[in-house]
């Protein structure tokens, strides 16, 4: 929590002491001097800036996070109507990633620099150097325009009211896509994690026993060694969590993808301070918490580790 | 405590071949910028040729929309680029170093507040700051390196930190102390070149972060108009994407290759550091 | 080969792209492209741009612009100016309902007026606000605006993006910024609001009880596509029919394609007739030497900036009123040429030397020390840093070392408008149809001040300010022509600021799909085939 206050501080002091004036953001053109002190005033900006960061803290520890200017609703609920689809797509990339870095962790364990293992390692670090709005406009170039399989852009189909499983199925399918490029840049991490943890327990005794008593490889592996080998994917994961916000941001730019990585975006285009202090907040929040399970987590699974 | 994203823990030692791949790599990149003003065929600013004019002999990656060689655009951006990189690398090792060394040897209240300071800053959103910063400030190269290099020293600065505490329990470590040796030497002599491999790892990996989240602000459009980069280049190339091919290609090729080289001689010369504390997944 | 996929992807049904499927389908939705989330619906309370946009079919102003951009009706059936210029009167339609059911009064015209545009929308307040005195209404369909002096452009000012008319019932109590209806909104326009999910899209239906008829386009949806370049493949994919605006090198792409229909138009009310406009600092000691603003001027090639920062599509300024004011827009003046030999030589005599280097330094300029190199930065919002990338360019050649800042809109404007804090900025000067309206704020010294793109150079003329204040009064259309003409000379003479380029917008749609007007209620004449 003091981390969390603490960035916010951070973020309010930035965002206060740099030029630039949201009420010239929200007048847009054509406005007069009375306009926009009257529109200053309106939002309390006329005020020295210790009275506005005392309001400001003062309200967010009442659970307050304010108004956004340009949309005049409380910040709370806007980023509350973002955030399904952000958790969405994060959430299926991260599964996404797991679920095929295991496999490929396995092949690539299975005899250490043959050349299984070196073309896996090669891929999945080329898909993590390449920027990822480019492998996104590559993807919907070609497998959304050209081959016509997925759509280029958004959630659900423009205008479409189906509800329940049909509308499930639309959005899986414009999930697609911006997933699996996401993902992609996770991959690299996970597939090396779970490769070398498979090559350090395979090596172990217990698994060489195992070995000498005539079980198969292929149970070793999914009984014996997978489990202990997956400790450092799984609790990598969270640490990860503010590199995947931040991957979100972009791919929610190409894809279309109603998060709040585009509203992030815009408030900072609108310099819309409530806004973006509450995502500031929301974010961290969501980084600290991770961070905090991923520990818990880590401790229960290994017993060598005890907490602090 | 797990490890900042893209530590991309110990790889195959085939690594040989993919540490030399990697040499190889970034040696073409350190030429490139090097010799950037006798290689390139024209200034990056100036109007050299017809507007969006495909790769030709004249032109050999093309011109963009205005009719400026990309071919010299490239080189001159490498050179933004990697000093980019080098100075965020320079400056996090520096804080990273300093403060993980002082934490893990002082120990006590130092090693509290410090390791705050660190978990504060290693939460930071870093693309957000990033963003938030170019956007009221106005872009500028200096501020995405301050900003990068903010918020990049806390995963030295644990791993330094992790070694500092095992290395002090060690005898020849006790013995230089009980010997009278100056708490400069302890950590120059000492302390500085155990810890090296392990930076150098972090640092080559953290490089190509750098590299791609500045590929990253550049394609939302926070790129610096005055300073030839990768990214502001990709992020010109946003509109064209269909029409000239070649102004997304050549800059996105030269970033993954240049964090691709980064990466294998990361993880070539982590292999041959005998298991060193921060290239395992967790402390 | 898309036909071969789709079969392929038979088994997986929901996988199959909408272009299998769309066959079986009735009645697709009209879909069209914006690139932000306007937040809200209200148009009354804000010029944003997205709003207004997304906002437009909902809502109806007094009077209509035709695509000559002439007021023709719309809630408004006539109206009468008395002889003195300074008393309209309105008689509204007998016939209009809210989309709620409620009939239209000349009470919502007065609160509207009242309670939000005088007081929200920053454009109409500052242009009608000091001017008029007060309005009434005589009867539930007559509404009087009394102004204090001749006041010759109201007709221009009363289009749905200039002042559309909201519901008095639901505004009435509260705080407007706050209201519920800005998201849920109540209007007269040809389509009514269904729903809007945020980040995603808005869904509009055709209003059966328009009062010219209802639309053909049965549903609107609005979709959210960030990113200009994927609009754009969209648009392809068949995905979306409509694009506000189509990135400058797809539009030849776009253009050979027989699927789609590509045009121009010059823009509508406040944001029509726009000149890209580069304004010196005249607060700037460098600036104040007319040598220096005129060999600028002569070094720019603006035949070069249309085809390589716009593409073509617009045309070379040449006249400091754009061409699209038919009345105002004077022809054959001396606009400075693109020179450089002339650039140089007035560069020299200002003492701006080139000394074998690749930028002139200063020799015996006053108050610059010997030396000095001749370094300019050029401010330009992040979406016209393009314009930047050629000046230097173009600049470099007669030695003038041009820095280019690209700040987002709200630090732009206070740096520009309110610190001051630049050499020269670039501004679209968007004219509107009458130079009351969006041309005024450029020359005279009254809009010297913290306001976003009001006068940028900081040009003060007293000759200037008062021959606006005759062509603004004046109601003979010859005086203000001749004014204008004038106005223009010196502008010309003085030359604060460098026109480049008359810009146009491009809307891109699908072929099946004819008859768009050009006004923020576009599809509500539009037909589409399959």
């Amino acid at each position: 929590m003091p981390t969390v206050l603490g960035i916010v501080l951070i973020a309010f002091l930035l965002i206060h002491l740099a030029p630039g004036d949201p009420v010239m953001a929200l007048a847009g053109e054509h406005g007069d001097a009375a306009y926009y002190e009257f529109m200053r005033e309106r939002f309390g900006l006329n005020r020295s800036l210790p009275d506005q960061m005392l309001t400001y803290f003062a309200r967010v520890a009442s659970g307050d996070l304010g108004m956004s200017y340009v949309h005049g609703r409380s910040t709370a609920s806007l980023i509350m109507e973002r955030a399904p689809a952000t958790l969405l797509l994060t959430g299926s990339a991260l599964l996404l990633a797991v679920i095929v870095s295991i496999p490929l962790g396995a092949f690539a364990a299975r005899r250490p620099h043959g050349s299984w293992d070196v073309s896996i390692s090669g891929a999945v670090l080329t898909l993590y150097s390449a920027p990822a709005f480019w492998l996104g406009q590559l993807a919907i170039l070609a497998i959304a325009l050209k081959l016509g399989w997925l759509p280029v852009q958004g959630m659900t189909t423009a205008g479409d009211t189906q509800s329940g499983i049909m509308r499930a199925l639309d959005v899986a399918r414009h999930l697609i896509l911006p997933a699996m490029v996401l993902a992609s840049q996770e991959l690299a991490v996970l597939v090396r994690l779970t490769r070398s943890g498979l090559i350090d327990e395979l090596a172990r005794d217990h698994i060489r026993t195992a070995r000498a008593k005539g079980v198969t490889d292929a149970a070793i592996l999914i009984r014996h060694a997978m489990p202990r080998a997956l400790l450092p994917a799984v609790t990598v994961i969270g640490a990860r969590v503010g590199q995947l916000i931040a991957g979100a941001v972009v791919i929610e730019i190409v894809f279309g993808w109603p998060g709040i990585g585009r509203l992030l975006l815009t408030s900072l285009q609108n310099r819309d301070t409530p806004l973006l202090l509450a995502l500031f907040l929301v974010v961290s929040f969501t980084v600290v918490v991770a961070n905090l399970l991923t520990d818990l987590v880590h401790a229960a699974l290994d017993p060598r580790i005890t907490l602090r | 405590m797990v490890l900042d994203s893209a530590s991309l823990p110990s790889a195959p030692a085939s690594g040989r071949i993919a540490g030399a791949i990697g040499l190889v790599l970034i040696g073409v990149i350190i030429i490139a910028a090097l010799f950037a003003p006798w290689l390139a065929s024209a200034d990056p600013f100036d109007l050299a040729g017809p507007a969006l004019a495909g790769p030709s002999p004249n032109h050999i990656m093309g011109t963009d929309a205005i009719g400026r060689d990309l071919f010299s655009g490239v080189l001159y951006g490498t050179r933004t680029s990697l000093l980019i990189a080098i100075t965020v690398g320079a400056l996090a090792s520096a804080f990273g170093v300093t403060i993980g060394m002082i934490a893990g040897y002082y120990g006590g209240f130092a090693d509290d507040f410090l390791m705050r300071m660190t978990e504060l800053f290693q939460v930071l959103p870093r693309f957000f700051l990033a963003a938030v910063a170019i956007a009221l400030l106005g872009p500028g190269v200096d501020r995405v390196i301050v900003v990068l290099a903010l918020t990049s020293w806390p995963v030295l600065a644990r791993v330094v930190r992790a070694e500092i505490l095992a290395l002090k329990q060690l005898d020849f470590v006790l013995a230089s102390e009980a010997l009278g040796a100056t708490k400069f030497h302890l950590f120059k002599n000492v302390f500085l070149p155990h810890v090296l491999p392990a930076v150098l790892v972090l640092v080559g990996l953290l490089m190509g972060q750098v590299l791609l989240t500045e590929a990253s602000l550049g394609f939302i459009g926070l790129g610096d108009p005055n300073a030839m980069t990768w990214g502001t280049l990709a992020g010109q190339a946003q509109g064209f994407f269909r029409v000239a091919w070649w102004l997304a290609l050549f800059p996105g090729l030269a970033i993954s290759a240049t964090v691709l080289g980064l990466n294998l001689i990361a993880d070539a010369l982590s292999s041959r550091v005998q298991n060193p504390a921060g290239i395992s997944a967790t402390e | 080969m898309r036909r071969r996929w789709c079969l392929l992807f038979s088994g997986a049904a929901w996988l199959a792209s909408p272009g299998c499927a769309r066959e079986a389908k009735p009645a697709r939705p009209f879909v069209a492209a914006v690139t932000t989330d306007p937040g809200h619906l209200n148009t009354a309370i804000t010029t944003n741009g997205s709003v207004h946009t997304a906002g437009g079919l909902l809502y109806d102003g007094l009077v209509e612009l035709n695509d000559e951009l002439e007021p023709v009706p719309a809630l408004a059936e006539r109206w009468e100016v008395d002889s003195a210029g300074t008393r309209y009167r309105f008689h509204l339609r007998r016939d209009v309902r809210w989309h709620d059911g409620q009939p239209l009064h000349a009470a919502d015209v007065k609160f509207t007026f009242e309670q939000l545009l005088l007081r929200f929308h920053s454009r109409t307040r500052a242009s009608l606000a000091p001017v008029l005195d007060r309005i009434e209404t005589p009867d539930d369909f007559t509404v009087e605006f009394i102004f204090r002096r001749p006041y010759a452009a109201l007709l221009q000012q009363l289009n749905v993006e200039e002042a559309p008319i909201m519901p008095q019932h639901l505004f009435q109590t509260g705080d407007p910024l706050r209201n519920p209806a800005n998201t849920a909104p109540v209007g007269t326009g040809p389509y009514r609001f269904v729903s809007y999910s945020a980040g995603s899209e808005i869904r509009f239906i055709a209003n059966k009880e328009y009062f010219r008829g209802q639309p053909a386009i049965r549903e609107v949806v609005l979709r959210i596509v960030p990113n200009p370049t994927v609009q754009v493949l969209a648009l392809e994919a068949g995905e979306v029919d409509w694009l506000f605006g189509v990135p400058g090198p797809d539009r030849a792409r776009l253009r050979q394609d027989k699927r789609f229909t590509v045009v121009q138009t010059p823009g509508y009310s406040g944001g029509s007739n726009c000149i890209s406009t580069v304004g010196f600092n005249l607060d700037k000691p460098l600036f104040r030497d007319i040598r220096v603003r005129r060999a600028i001027a002569h070094s720019v090639d603006r035949d070069q900036v249309l085809a390589r920062v716009l593409f073509g599509e617009g045309r070379v300024a040449d006249a400091p009123i754009s061409s699209g004011i038919a009345f105002a827009h004077a022809a054959g003046l001396a606009m400075p040429a693109f020179d450089t030999a002339r650039a140089a030589s007035l560069l020299d005599n200002a003492g701006w030397r080139r000394m074998g280097k690749a930028f002139r330094t200063a020799r015996g300029v006053d108050g610059v020390p010997d030396g000095t190199a001749l370094t300019i930065r050029f401010t330009a919002m992040p979406g016209q840093a393009a314009y930047g990338d050629l000046l230097r360019a173009q600049l470099r050649a007669v030695g003038i070392d041009l820095r280019v800042t690209a700040l987002e809109p709200a630090v732009f404007s206070q740096s520009v408008f309110t610190a001051r804090d630049f050499d020269t900025a670039i501004i679209s000067y968007c004219n509107g149809t009458d130079p009351e309206i969006g041309v005024r704020r450029q020359y005279v010294s009254a809009s010297i001040g913290p306001v976003p793109f009001s006068n940028t150079a900081g040009y003060r003329n007293q000759e200037m300010d008062a021959l606006f204040d005759s062509a603004a009064s004046a109601l003979d259309a010859g005086v203000r022509t001749s004014l204008y003409r004038r106005i223009q000379e010196i502008a010309v003479r003085d030359q604060p600021y460098i026109w480049l380029v008359e810009t146009l917008n491009t809307r891109a749609f699908s072929a099946r799909c004819t008859g768009f007007g050009i006004s923020p209620h576009f599809a509500a004449t539009a037909h589409c085939g399959n």
